[in-house]
């Protein structure tokens, strides 16, 4: 078995160092801020603390991933 | 939908888009407009949107299934299906439910979609842990490699290791470790952890940035 790596898992315990908005407030952005980002908009900027909260939550990742590609694909 | 609302994890101080009101939301576009003229109305008007969102909420979560059908090889194709239909039933009630919270940030069917992803992953995390037990103690520390590093540098991640090791020990509550060992060692998956807690997402991430924030001043004063 593959050993886990020791930064990976130090990113995972120590999350993102920057300030980060919480589970319901990124859920209640996603939308916006992902159609800014598939228009080329400054999403980060509209959005601050989005951007490590989706570091920081593989959940909140995981959703952000699937509604990008799925806008993104014409959906 | 178990999701309760909870205040931001850390404060994030500027004027953001969110922030500023009505002034920074565009107007409306003609297609959303239709589907909340549609969705408030009476009779078959309004039977037919829903039917329609319903639709919508379906191939959405038949996307998100798609995308996981590879981490839940035991599941056959109805079971999936079976899945995406109970992720639209959820998500068409949540959207009606809160239909007054569209605001015309996004499209309208953007800001479905979010509702039908969120509940099919939800649904399909816990499928993939459904009979697992959850593991709350740390398991894999000494599993940790550093492989390829200069032996300097793997001396220092060994030092790193043993510190954090003893902040995990010593610096966090119970719940604080219990939740942070789950979710960011052994990899729980969150919405399956505040399943088997009686409790939310938003409340276990809470936990997590706490634990997280404790850790981080522990380190940083041992480095001083």
């Amino acid at each position: 078995m593959e050993r886990p790596d020791l930064k990976q898992m130090l990113g995972r315990v120590l999350g993102p160092a920057e300030p980060e908005v919480g589970c319901d407030e990124c859920f209640d952005m996603l939308d916006r801020y992902v159609e800014l980002e598939l228009a080329g908009a400054d999403a980060d900027a509209a959005f601050p603390g989005l951007r490590a909260h989706l570091a920081g939550c593989p959940a909140c990742r995981e959703e952000h991933e699937s509604l990008r590609a799925l806008v993104g694909e014409g959906g | 939908m178990s999701r309760a609302t909870l205040p931001t994890v850390s404060t994030v101080t500027s004027a953001t888009e969110h922030q500023l009101g009505d002034s920074a939301v565009p107007p409306l576009d003609e297609e959303s407009r239709e589907w909340l003229r549609c969705l408030r109305a009476e009779g078959s008007l309004k039977e037919d949107a829903v039917a329609r969102l319903h639709a919508l909420l379906l191939r959405a979560a038949r996307f998100e299934v798609e995308r996981r059908r590879a981490t839940l090889p035991h599941l056959r194709g109805n079971d999936l299906d079976d899945i995406a239909h109970q992720a639209a039933d959820d998500a068409l009630v949540s959207v009606l439910r809160r239909l007054d919270d569209f605001r015309g940030a996004s499209r309208f069917t953007t800001w479905v979609y979010k509702f039908a992803l969120l509940e099919a992953a939800v649904k399909l995390r816990r499928r993939a842990w459904q009979g697992r037990e959850i593991p709350l103690e740390p398991e894999t520390w000494s599993l940790f490699s550093s492989v390829g590093l200069e032996p300097d540098e793997e001396l220092e991640q060994s030092e790193l290791l043993t510190t954090l090791q003893q902040a995990v020990a010593e610096v966090l509550t119970p719940h604080q470790r219990r939740v942070l060992v789950a979710l960011a060692l052994n990899g729980v998956p969150i919405d399956v952890l505040a399943e088997r807690l009686g409790t939310t997402r938003g409340a276990l991430y809470k936990t997590l940035h706490d634990a997280r924030r404790k850790l981080r001043r522990h380190l940083d004063e041992e480095e001083r």
